[in-house]
């Protein structure tokens, strides 16, 4: 079916594209939910305000060198008493500005996320296909494992990660790895969800004529999981995928948080709410709102998008 | 209820310890072992005061008072010290306290398994007269020696050795590390390390109760915006460190108290004088920068010390311009003055220095130990970096960060030094002069300075009985060690405890927390 061309005159191509893809289903419900669009546009303001940090920050947080330590606790849009330089949203212990530190520590954070989750994709859609497929022993010790890491707290089984990973790792390394480390211990509290659901999905599939028909030709099982079984277990993923992210992001912040995740010359937002939640009482608000409030409205609308993704592909809920 | 409060007013009016008070405290670092001899940090001294004590004690004031020695005088001309104890003394198992338990505990806190050796320096031997009187011999004349032991803790020699504790363990721990049993005004009835210890008090205890506590529980609280909070809510009655950005606010606030000094300690960078390379360098490993005292004498120069003061500690600390405060017997006030911040300088020297380029190191430095350290150190890392020492920071919690420093994994790192003697002699004892097992010196020199003419004029210094004399010598190592930029010294770190307005209690220079001096209204 690919080797045949399709005529450039067929009349189904006498729309675009892009014009066929603005009129399909889902595009619709799209334009019909405020929600998803609101959530959309939260989205992309943030992660192109990330992507495009060093751009729109007045300074480079991550650059010690260029820090001022008077202008330490600057109030919102408020000069400071020393030096007279006002900053957006103030400035936290050590005279970085917030707002630059919220895009880069964004950077840092989406940055996690979504690797964290491409790693958990990669590693549960490889582990479901292999265990639905073949079944048997192959199953039994993947998905054991599986239910058996389902047991801990994803947050536990990070930490667990980032601690060992953290003691083999050279101090003079640790600052470059620790980004990294992040990204490993995440991604690995977070494949179960993906080998699990590709696993029963690959179960359906496998016993479809077409699978048969593949097999009958002689495929071999390692293309007929790739070409065939995984276009059609993927819409699930592609769900659970964005309800992961948001998941990903909050537990990047935890971790740095708890003060085991981005090294506090590089703060990540979990990071800087850190900082800031000491200086509550003190009446510094601003270090601790700011970053919180970027963090909630980056997860909940990751997580909303997430939500009406899954009712958008579920046809029965239509 | 009107009633209960009249009760309450007489009671107080009669001073009486008669109401049953319940006293709950909080502070950033567990005391990491209940063994008196096994880590001379203050964390442990200072809680083990309330459970052990010493020959001599410290007053309100600093002042020497006894303690289980009722008095002592110096033997001939300077040869030792001749202690009389004080009789009828038991230990909270009920055991007699005698010279054969000081003699004992000599032997345990000078063994080379103790942290505490190097407080017995000057000490050649120790000699029982009878059970009640004991001579302290000391190689040298040494006037300032019964001040110097007030920490020193007499354990049960019976008691240490039926529990196998005759040594100190500083790494695996032994009965002493969970158990006490000493002659204090208060015996721990529960420990659980990291939760919470129970402190009551000792039936037996020889002196005359000032407090009215019945039971006293001590819970670390690691964050200190944390425990404000406990100690806003009232779930306890004490807490320090108060958070030093929260103190003007808390003035503010009828329910507690915030009782601000300033401490006996002094915090410094140190270095590592012997290294051969840097450790956590990507280009210079080969060379160690930090030996060259131009190098060390940028870092004085880079370092925005009012800048630090003025944000961070937000104007509550003093600089300092060597190991000791003012406040201590000793300060040298003809060396007053801190090297200027001055970022031009400092590049200038490590042009000279052959360092143009700047080099990278690793900072090390705790992140619970003392007030805002790791701020500090952050700080600190710009400040450098401004001027072409780049630092990768690597900051821990302090039970991770002296095995760190003993094992020398460091390029630079962050010390904070309180006297225990609040003398300027302790700080060159331990910190400035060369490390020496035997002689028990410099054993918190973990860079491994030294310099000849410190090492001479140590042993004179202590020895010394004229003040001016005395104070002539300090002066001049003080100039050596400024001159050789042995540590840069930065600020002396400020005290603040915040309690809750029913406590009474005194803060102790040293930053000790005395249990016996606190009263619940």
């Amino acid at each position: 079916m690919t080797d045949t061309p399709v005529p450039k005159t067929a009349p189904v191509r006498d729309k675009s594209r892009f014009a066929v893809a603005m009129e399909s289903d889902f595009i619709y419900a799209f334009k019909r939910s405020p929600v998803a669009i609101i959530s959309t546009i939260v989205v992309l303001t943030l992660v192109l305000s990330a992507v495009f940090a060093p751009l729109i920050a007045t300074t480079n947080p991550f650059d010690p060198a260029s820090l001022n330590l008077m202008n330490g606790f600057t109030a919102p849009m408020e000069p400071n008493a020393f030096t007279g330089d006002t900053f957006l949203l103030g400035t936290d212990d050590q005279g970085r500005d917030v707002f630059s530190t919220i895009l880069y520590g964004m950077r840092i954070s989406l940055f996690v996320g979504v690797a964290a989750v491409l790693f958990a994709m990669v590693l549960g859609i490889t582990l479901g296909l292999i265990s639905g497929y073949f079944g048997g022993w192959t199953e039994t010790i993947i998905m054991r494992t599986a239910d058996v890491q389902l047991t801990f707290p994803s947050i536990l089984v990070a930490m667990l990660i980032f601690g060992i990973a953290k003691g083999i790792t050279p101090v003079e390394y640790r600052d470059q790895m620790a980004i990294w480390v992040l990204i490993l211990a995440i991604g690995l509290s977070d494949w179960v969800q993906f080998a699990r659901v590709v696993r029963s999905a690959t179960l359906v599939e496998k016993s479809k004529d077409y699978v048969a028909a593949a097999r009958l030709i002689g495929r071999k099982p390692g293309a007929i999981m790739l070409r065939h079984i995984l276009p059609n277990v993927l819409s699930p993923v592609l769900v659970i995928a964005t309800i992961s992210l948001a998941l990903a992001i909050i537990a990047e912040a935890t971790l740095s948080f708890l003060g085991v995740g981005a090294p506090p010359t590089q703060p990540s937002l979990g990071t800087l709410i850190r900082i800031g939640q000491g200086f509550l009482f003190s009446g510094e608000w601003w270090i601790l709102l700011f970053p919180a409030v970027t963090l909630l409205a980056l997860a909940l609308s990751v997580n909303l998008l997430g939500d009406w993704l899954r009712d958008a592909l579920n046809p029965r809920l239509r | 209820m009107l009633r209960t409060i009249r009760y309450a007013a007489i009671a107080a009016a009669l001073g009486s310890a008669a109401q049953a008070a319940e006293f709950t405290w909080a502070e950033t670092t567990d005391p990491q072992t209940m063994d008196p001899h096994a880590v001379n940090s203050a964390p442990v001294l200072g809680f083990l005061n309330n459970v052990y004590e010493g020959l001599v004690r410290r007053g309100k004031d600093m002042s020497v008072e006894p303690a289980l020695a009722t008095a002592w005088e110096p033997i001939g001309a300077g040869e030792g010290w001749r202690f009389t104890l004080r009789e009828g003394v038991t230990f909270h198992d009920g055991a007699d306290f005698t010279a054969e338990d000081v003699l004992f505990s000599y032997q345990r806190a000078s063994d080379e398994a103790s942290d505490t050796r190097s407080w017995f320096a000057a000490v050649s031997e120790v000699n029982v007269v009878d059970d009640y009187t004991i001579d302290i011999m000391t190689s040298a004349p040494n006037p300032i020696f019964p001040s110097s032991i007030a920490n020193w803790m007499i354990m049960d020699s019976g008691w240490a050795e039926a529990n196998n504790a005759t040594l100190p363990d500083k790494e695996s721990g032994n009965y002493a590390t969970l158990n006490t049993n000493g002659t204090g005004a208060f015996r721990v009835t529960a420990r659980e390390p990291g939760l919470r210890t129970v402190l009551e008090p000792f039936d037996g205890w020889w002196g005359e109760a000032e407090h009215n506590v019945t039971r006293a529980e001590l819970t670390p609280i690691q964050n200190p915006a944390t425990a404000l909070a406990a100690l806003l809510s009232g779930d306890v009655d004490y807490i320090n460190p108060v958070p030093i950005q929260d103190v003007a606010r808390l003035a503010e606030n009828p329910d507690v108290n915030v009782i601000q000094g300033i401490e006996a300690r002094v915090i410094m960078l140190g270095f590592p004088h012997e290294a051969d390379g840097l450790k956590y360098s990507a280009e210079t490993t080969d060379a160690n920068p930090f030996a060259d005292p131009r190098v060390r004498q940028a870092v004085a120069h880079a370092v925005n010390v009012p800048a630090i003061l003025q944000t961070i500690m937000r104007g509550n600390a003093e600089e300092v311009s060597q190991l000791v405060s003012p406040a201590m017997n000793g300060f040298s006030t003809s060396l007053a003055d801190r090297p200027a911040y001055d970022p031009d300088q400092a590049r200038a020297l490590l042009a000279e220095a052959g360092y143009p380029d700047g080099f990278s190191f690793g900072l090390k430095c705790p992140n619970d130990r003392y007030l805002n350290d790791e701020s500090v150190c952050q700080a600190v890392t710009g400040m450098l970096a401004q001027v072409g020492m780049r630092a990768t920071l690597d900051a821990m919690p302090v039970q991770n960060y002296w095995p760190e420093l003993r094992a020398d994994n460091y390029d630079m790192y962050l010390l904070g030094w309180s006297p225990g003697t609040f003398d300027a002699e302790h700080p060159i004892r331990f910190l400035a002069a060369t490390p020496n097992e035997e002689k028990k010196l410099g054993s918190w020199n973990f860079g491994g300075y030294s310099n000849a003419r410190v090492d001479e004029l140590l042993p004179m210094v202590q020895s010394e009985i004229d003040a001016d004399k005395r104070q002539g010598m300090i002066d001049e190592i003080t100039k050596i060690l400024q001159d050789e930029v042995a540590y840069v010294p930065l600020y002396v770190q400020p005290l603040v405890w915040g309690t809750r307005s029913n406590i009474d209690l005194t803060q102790r220079p040293d930053n000790f927390f005395i249990l016996r001096w606190v009263t619940v209204n």
